[in-house]
């Protein structure tokens, strides 16, 4: 006996009831649970659809599908971190590699201007705000739209508002920061400094703006089901 | 069937194996493979197997190929390059700890 529509979209409830949100999970474990219900019913025709799944979902331990969701979650975080890194790199090659000389240039001389540091923090401060707006807005209108959501979508998304949360947490150390006077500081430490801030900047870029900009081509890569899921 | 710990540490052996063997295979496909093959003397418990997959797919070992059958997705997975030569050590290492294995188990003594 095979399982119906209904059936299908029943187990998709059944995964979800049991704390696997994403489809990608969620479509691998629906297969699988098919296939044995299925098997199940050639010993077993007397069992109903809910007592097979039960039978079926028992087979997986006690742990049910967590192990199943803590290995995926590590084999897309590893993909990201890849992702993450290629496009980093760019950065730091030709022709991109001529942006990122200019900005730490940029940051080298800015730092040696009179008061610099209160500049700093009011741009960045600025910055925060607005990013805190523009993702709130864009998590609603997410929230609204979206019934499959893949893994690697949730991590480019929660990547994404991660830095800003950790922008705002450090907010406060910048501002301790500019009891700094960087002006005065050596040419080393200016260096340094500029450095790290290049660093930041470009890491910020990548995260915010370059990998959600090509989500949808990183999850067909990815993904090979993606377009077939959306279009089902 | 036999006790599970025994074969917990060759289970990406085994999979890396059935797949040589294979072109591509789907998670449910492997576990009934396993059963069939042993007689149901070993059976891969689903809870291990799909970390297994999932570690050998972000290793590089697996790619992973994905099609509608009847009305639903089935993901299926088949070996990389890089995954044919690791099946290769693998399979050599597996067979060293089975002759290894011996010895300690049935070990023949001599003058």
């Amino acid at each position: 006996m095979k399982l119906t529509e209904s059936q299908i979209d029943e187990l998709f409830k059944f995964t979800r009831k049991h704390y696997v949100y994403h489809y990608d999970v969620q479509s691998e474990l629906v297969d699988h649970l098919a296939n044995d219900i299925e098997e199940i019913w050639v010993s077993q025709p007397h069992l109903s659809f809910q007592e097979a799944c039960e039978k079926s979902f028992k087979k997986f331990g006690i742990f049910g599908f967590m192990d199943v969701i803590e290995a995926k979650q590590k084999q897309m975080s590893k993909r990201y971190r890849n992702i993450m890194w290629r496009f980093f790199k760019e950065w730091f090659t030709l022709p991109k590699v001529t942006t990122t000389i200019i900005l730490f240039l940029s940051i080298l001389f800015f730092l040696k201007i009179q008061f610099s540091e209160y500049i700093l923090l009011g741009t960045l401060f600025v910055f925060v705000v607005f990013d805190f707006i523009n993702q709130f807005r864009n998590r609603k209108t997410q929230k609204q739209k979206k019934e499959k959501i893949f893994l690697l979508e949730t991590m480019i998304g929660e990547t994404k508002g991660g830095f800003t949360g950790v922008a705002v947490i450090n907010l406060f150390n910048f501002v301790n920061l500019s009891d700094i006077n960087f002006s005065s500081l050596e040419i080393h430490w200016c260096i340094i400094v500029s450095l790290t801030a290049t660093l930041f900047c470009v890491l910020f870029c990548v995260i915010h703006y370059i990998i959600p900009q090509k989500a949808e081509e990183l999850l067909e890569e990815t993904y090979p089901e993606y377009k077939l899921a959306k279009s089902l | 069937m036999r006790s599970q710990k025994l074969f917990k540490g060759s289970l990406q052996t085994i999979i890396l194996r059935l797949l040589e063997n294979n072109d591509k295979m789907y998670g449910y496909e492997i576990t009934q493979k396993v059963k069939e093959l042993t007689k149901g003397e070993l059976q891969i418990t689903e809870g291990a197997l799909y970390p297994a997959l999932h570690k050998l797919e972000a290793d590089g070992l697996l790619d992973v190929e994905v099609s509608k059958v009847e009305n639903r997705l089935r993901k299926y997975y088949k070996l990389t390059e890089s995954g044919s030569k690791e099946t290769v050590n693998k399979l050599a290492e597996m067979e060293d700890f089975l002759r290894t294995m011996q010895h300690l188990v049935n070990p023949k003594f001599s003058l």
